[in-house]
């Protein structure tokens, strides 16, 4: 019997169960997008995750999804993970490189006069 | 297969997620700092591992620095006493000043001296290189990491939302451990009962005596305890061996925690322990002439209070998790067993959750999954606490001097026998119990042996 020719491109996505992009550094400041708004598959998603993948639509820091959602961090982070591993979501990890780059800090900057 | 949930990436945590992946489960490890973040920062542990631990990590695959690190092949055990006698000249009220608040410092004298061989050897990795390493390997193999330090708040919906099976906490250093209430039956301790002044140094040189990796340790009378161990630490982006220098002082003697309560700059940490080792070590601090710091932070401060707790802790929205290593059991550093209780953890935890991955994770499994960790921990722990007694009892001051009359006479069976209680601790039974220790001595070594005095 012939053995059957697999494609090579098809081993990272076995070796990682689906997950093309292993590893998401969701730091408070990691940036979040949705690059294809689907609206059947929010109206099927659980409660924390729908909230979370309609927040994101405008791309959001992770900061930003959990305050805006009433999310704790560490749910959000859950979360936005298993939608970024189903690529629902696209986590942004090499946003900034440094936490003293201008356009991060200009964030934290206009953030902090919202609240103030 | 279970999702599961791992709150801590230190050496239970890691061990327990990649032993899980391993056997195809979907892991999730929840670590404060990311591996940057872990190798950059202060150091975590002394973390001695011991042959059976060590040999959990090889069979896991994870032994990444077994050549690298030195091999420890033996335990030398020391006793420091006052040139004035012991104990009572050493005697005072409230706090003993330490050495660089006085004037006047007369170098103790080594009383006993006597070296274990190890059958098998002992390695200490860095647990800022072991856990950068495994975080990122756990990356590597599938898991999942999520970078977040996780308060009780974040448990509860993390275990209201359902995503896990099973979550595991694992990190025994911030307030998630306050979900664990402590088994008042096996912590016979409310407060730390040492001050721990640790730093990472290289340039000491090895006793002329002995030209091999070993665990120096020293029992000072009246001060508390000092170790020198070997082991292997970052150098920058690299690594290189290092001696690993601790204190264990007696909270009112000399180097108790009013001795190490100023912020020190890393050197003028330094400069204090080796004052100390100058007057309490002194044969330590004679090899100690060229020795530097290695790496701009080298130091660790602070105390443990000895506590076991319940294992299953109880979420505001009902849901239940599981302690593990440190949460669960936590010794005083003085016997080395921190690493080793972690590592043990792991491997039984790991057992009973691939055993059970079809059934549930319920209360009555969390419960069977500790105790059957507890018939291990139960060891190390008894033999710990019974170790922090600040003055030997009399049948372990015979053992002593009849492992060090073996030693003299090239004989070191006692002394290997203690050095291989300290990897196997359910063996150290005839330690602790007077009778057991007067059968061992006549049987195994009876021309050692001083006699027991007449029970009256």
């Amino acid at each position: 019997m012939a053995t059957p020719r697999t494609h090579p491109k098809v081993r990272p996505y076995v070796l990682t169960g689906g997950r093309t992009v292993t590893r998401h550094r969701l730091l408070v400041h990691t940036l979040v997008t949705v690059p294809y708004y689907d609206p059947g598959l929010a109206a099927a998603m659980l409660p924390e995750a729908r909230t979370l993948y309609e927040q994101a639509r405008d791309g959001c820091s992770v900061a930003e999804l959990s305050a805006l959602s009433g999310l704790s961090l560490g749910v959000t982070r859950v979360i936005v993970s298993d939608l970024a591993a189903a690529q629902r979501v696209r986590v942004h990890a090499e946003t900034y490189g440094s936490p003293f780059d201008r356009r991060l800090l200009e964030r934290v900057r206009d953030g902090l006069r919202a609240l103030a | 297969m279970p999702h599961i949930l791992i709150v801590g990436a230190g050496q239970s945590g890691l061990q327990l997620g990649l032993n899980l992946l391993a056997a195809g489960m979907d892991v999730t490890i929840m670590s404060a700092r990311t591996p940057e973040e872990i190798r950059g920062g202060s150091p975590t542990s002394t973390q001695c591992m011991f042959q059976p631990a060590l040999q959990i990590e090889r069979d896991l695959g994870l032994n990444f620095w077994e050549e690298q690190c030195p091999k420890l092949t033996a335990q030398r055990y020391n006793l420091g006493l006052p040139p004035d006698g012991y104990p009572d000249a050493r005697q005072t009220t409230g706090e003993a000043a330490p050495p660089w608040l006085r004037t006047e410092v007369t170098p103790f004298t080594r009383a006993i001296r006597f070296t274990g061989p190890w059958e098998h050897y002992t390695q200490s990795v860095d647990q800022r290189i072991k856990m950068s390493s495994w975080l990122a390997e756990f990356e590597n193999r599938g898991g999942t990491v999520i970078y977040q330090g996780v308060m009780t708040s974040d448990l509860d919906s993390l275990t209201a939302l359902g995503r896990y099976d099973l979550t595991i906490v694992a990190a025994g250093k911030g307030e998630l451990v306050g979900l664990f209430d402590r088994d008042a039956s096996r912590s016979p301790y409310d407060r730390p009962q040492r001050a721990l002044s640790c730093i990472y140094t290289r340039g000491m040189t090895f006793d002329p005596e002995y030209q091999d990796w070993a665990v120096s340790f020293a029992n000072i009378a009246g001060v508390g305890e000092f170790f020198n161990m070997p082991g292997l630490t970052v150098d920058g982006d690299g690594m290189q061996p290092c001696n690993i220098l601790l204190f264990a002082g007696f909270p009112e003697g000399p180097l108790g925690f009013h001795a190490w309560r100023e912020r020190l700059s890393p050197t003028e940490h330094l400069d204090r322990i080796v004052r100390a080792m100058r007057e309490y070590v002194p044969w330590e601090a004679d090899l100690a002439g060229d020795i530097e710091i290695t790496d701009p932070r080298p130091s660790l401060i602070g105390g443990y209070t000895p506590t076991v707790r319940h294992p299953i802790g109880h979420l505001p929205s009902g849901g239940l998790v599981l302690g593990m290593g440190d949460v669960v059991v936590a010794n005083d550093p003085i016997t080395g067993q921190g690493a080793n209780n972690a590592a043990h953890s792991a491997h039984i935890y790991a057992r009973h959750i691939i055993d059970n991955a079809d059934g549930r994770y319920d209360e009555a499994w969390m419960q069977a999954t500790f105790d059957d960790y507890w018939n291990y921990a139960k060891h190390p722990t008894v033999f710990t606490n019974a170790m922090l007694g600040q003055e030997p009892p009399e049948h372990v001051g015979r053992i002593l001097a009849a492992a060090q009359a073996g030693h003299e006479a090239g004989k070191p069976v006692i002394a290997a026998r203690i050095a291989y209680g300290y990897t196997t601790p359910s063996d150290l039974g005839w330690m602790l119990d007077p009778d057991e220790a007067n059968k061992y001595l006549a049987e195994v070594a009876p021309e050692f042996a001083t006699p027991a005095p007449a029970n009256p």
